[in-house]
């Protein structure tokens, strides 16, 4: 299969999220034991690249195929009651992500001084009156001076000590936004029948058909 | 009555295919717009705190990533290897050397699937080249890989330990007697078979290849020995353990073993920048041949490949957890765990009843579920009763565990059933047929570890003092 240039983006932004997240953990205990210091910031900043990860990869997973279900009863029906099946689970997942994403939306918008939506769970208007809460900061990680133009924007012009909230919690509009996204895309794999379900049965999969295929070859 | 409506949402939508995660998620979402007046903002937030919240989830990507150095490095050969040359001799060796070679490969890694696959794509191959049927050694592998959560590191046990607040150095140890028992069972029941069906066994190779073996093989096994040294001698937490377990698998895949990396056979490398030498002499390159390699290791096609790797199987098992903790808040909030504690203690339970209605819903559960997802939801709900009837939570954690184990091989739709008539390419229903003689062994193990706390609660207990409940 060719990889397109938005899959090499997503699998190299994969691979550096998760060498990251070793390489400061591993960085933080040697410091520890060599230099006699911890890297005040390893922890928190490894959690936010953990959330980063997972939140934005799922959606490639989506793409891939990779999330894990029960595939058992999918196996059994005729062609058309699993076409059927597979358009409403797909649209389940439409339905989630979306409500998700006004979730995401509500609960980042005020840390970066935006509005969030009314609404229960359909996004009827933005609210009127809200507190911003841009000044809001996380507890360890300082600010890169690359960023120093986030104070004029975010926090009128006054100096942030550590990375303002609004930063890691960027990932949930944008990750839930990227999963609808994709979850849009395989309903309509499914609506046109270039695929049969979302799921795949266990983590293991690719690795299977890759024997499979060397048995054969 | 919510509550039934709550799972049974969630077991509808996993029955229609819906992904596991948004099942959870989805059935958690709905309840919440349903029966309380919490926002969409607060689920999202629940999402995000899965991780800001949770420290020790951190080690489950670390240990993914430590497991996939190993497996792309070639360690699984170099065990069959040290395994075959240990017990190869005895009747029934390739057998009893598979599930050895399950047991090692298990203190690697922390899944049995990979388990399976990593060891079974060998063994199967070769017990059927000396004259085992393949039921045999399906059977033997499908089982013998359900330890790879029992023997620390282990993802499930790092679940357990995140959802019900326990120490994950803790559970690690109450692992090791488990199974290294459930190994030993195994062997043994391997071991009468072969005596009554006179199986086939091999040559002893002699102590040296025992050791030259071992030698190779101790690369990594010596893995085992930073993790649960590194966490016992208080020199690292189980997260930075874990981390440090993954840079070093990925020294020795790169730098020792050299089954990967720019010190790899350079045919298989043409994309490598360091490998533009085409003619370096013998299939591996050493450190002195280019010493440039210690900077290009890091960006080599093989360790993105690998971290990628990791990484996608962390972002599965991870989004799985992540929405399993929504549903846990969910659960909490409406105090459904202090609610059935309440009914299971008025209807009279003792500890023995409880412990089997535990055993049954995760091995009916655990069957369809992915082991961790599953733990996430089943854990918070059992635990209180637990401690209300003066159960250990160590123990407790194990008995998940090994019931988590045995749903994956119970028919009908057992993960590790599927993974093995996969690896073995027979139709599952064999599978399922083969397996079942040592299913039997399973489940006296499981009795076994279900009522007699000692075998899970002794090594804690003697390394680290008796557990405090602090609740």
């Amino acid at each position: 299969m060719r990889r397109s240039w938005t899959d090499q983006i997503e699998e190299t932004l994969i691979a550096v999220l998760l060498g990251l997240m070793t390489i400061i953990t591993f960085a933080n205990v040697v410091t520890r034991y060599v230099f006699n210091s911890n890297i005040l910031w390893a922890l928190e900043l490894t959690v936010f690249l953990f959330a980063w990860l997972v939140l934005l990869g799922a959606s490639y997973g989506v793409k891939m195929n990779a999330h894990l279900g029960v595939d058992l009863v999918v196996d059994m029906v005729s062609p058309p009651v699993r076409r059927l099946l597979g358009l409403i689970s797909v649209s389940v997942c439409i339905a989630f992500s979306f409500m998700m994403l006004k979730g995401a939306w509500d609960y980042w918008a005020n840390f970066a001084n935006l509005p969030a939506t009314e609404g229960r769970w359909f996004p009827l208007g933005f609210e009127e009156n809200y507190r911003p809460k841009g000044w809001y900061e996380t507890f360890d990680i300082p600010l890169p001076e690359v960023l120093r133009w986030m104070e004029d924007v975010f926090n009128e012009g006054e100096e942030y000590e550590k990375i303002p909230r609004l930063l890691p919690y960027a990932v949930l509009p944008l990750s839930m936004a990227l999963l609808l996204y994709r979850f849009l895309q395989a309903a309509w794999m499914i609506w046109t029948g270039k695929a049969d379900r979302i799921v795949a049965s266990h983590e293991v999969e690719a690795e299977l058909d890759e024997i499979r295929k060397e048995e054969k070859a | 009555m919510d509550v039934v409506l709550l799972f049974g949402m969630v077991i509808g939508l996993l029955m229609i295919g819906v992904p596991i995660a948004v099942a959870l998620g989805m059935s958690s979402v709905l309840f919440l717009l349903w029966f309380s007046d919490s926002s969409m903002a607060s689920v999202a937030q629940t999402l995000f705190s899965a991780f800001e919240g949770h420290f020790t989830l951190l080690a489950i990507p670390f240990f993914i990533l430590a497991s996939s150095f190993m497996t792309t490095g070639g360690v699984a050969r170099r065990i069959i290897r040290f395994s075959i040359a240990c017990v190869g001799h005895f009747p029934g060796g390739l057998a009893i050397a598979g599930v050895f070679a399950c047991m090692l490969f298990a203190a690697l890694s922390g899944s049995s699937p990979a388990t399976v696959v990593a060891i079974g794509s060998i063994v199967i191959a070769g017990m059927r080249q000396v004259g085992y049927t393949k039921e045999f050694a399906a059977g033997v592998i499908c089982n013998a890989g359900t330890l790879g959560i029992l023997i620390p590191p282990s993802i499930v046990m790092v679940v357990y330990a995140a959802a019900v607040e326990v120490s994950v150095g803790r559970m690690f140890l109450a692992g090791v007697i488990p199974g290294l028992l459930a190994g030993f069972m195994l062997m043994v029941a391997i071991y009468v078979m072969a005596k009554v069906k006179n199986l086939p066994k091999g040559e002893w190779q002699g102590w040296r290849e025992v050791f030259v073996s071992g030698k190779e093989a101790g690369w990594g096994l010596f893995l085992i020995v930073i993790i649960l040294g590194g966490i016992y001698g208080g020199i690292f937490t189980p997260t930075e353990a874990a981390a440090v377990a993954a840079v070093y698998s990925f020294f020795i895949a790169t730098f020792v073993y050299r089954d990967m990396g720019p010190l790899a056979h350079a045919e298989a490398r043409s994309l490598s920048a360091a490998a533009v030498d085409t003619t370096v002499d013998g299939p591996r390159s050493t450190l002195l041949q280019k010493p440039w390699a210690i900077v290009t290791a890091f960006f080599h096609p093989d360790t993105k490949a690998t971290l990628f790797d990791a990484g996608k199987l962390t972002i599965t098992l991870l989004f799985v957890i992540a929405n399993a903790l929504i549903l846990k808040h969910v659960l909490t909030d409406e105090q459904v765990p202090q609610k059935i504690a309440t009914a299971m203690l008025d209807a009279g339970f003792g500890p023995v009843v409880f412990l089997i209605v535990v055993n049954v819903i995760l091995l009916i559960g655990g069957q369809f579920m992915e082991p961790s997802g599953l733990l996430v939801i089943v854990a918070p709900l059992v635990f209180p009763i637990a401690i209300e009837l003066g159960i250990d939570p160590i123990h407790l954690g194990i008995i998940m565990v090994v019931n988590m184990e045995i749903g994956m091989i119970t028919p009908p739709v057992g993960l590790n059933l599927f993974v093995t008539s996969g690896v073995a390419g027979m139709p599952m229903m064999s599978v399922v047929r083969a397996a079942l003689p040592f299913l039997a062994v399973l489940f006296v193990f499981l009795i076994m570890v279900t009522y007699i706390p000692w075998i899970s609660t002794f090594l804690p207990t003697y390394f680290m003092g008796p557990e405090l409940i602090t609740n």
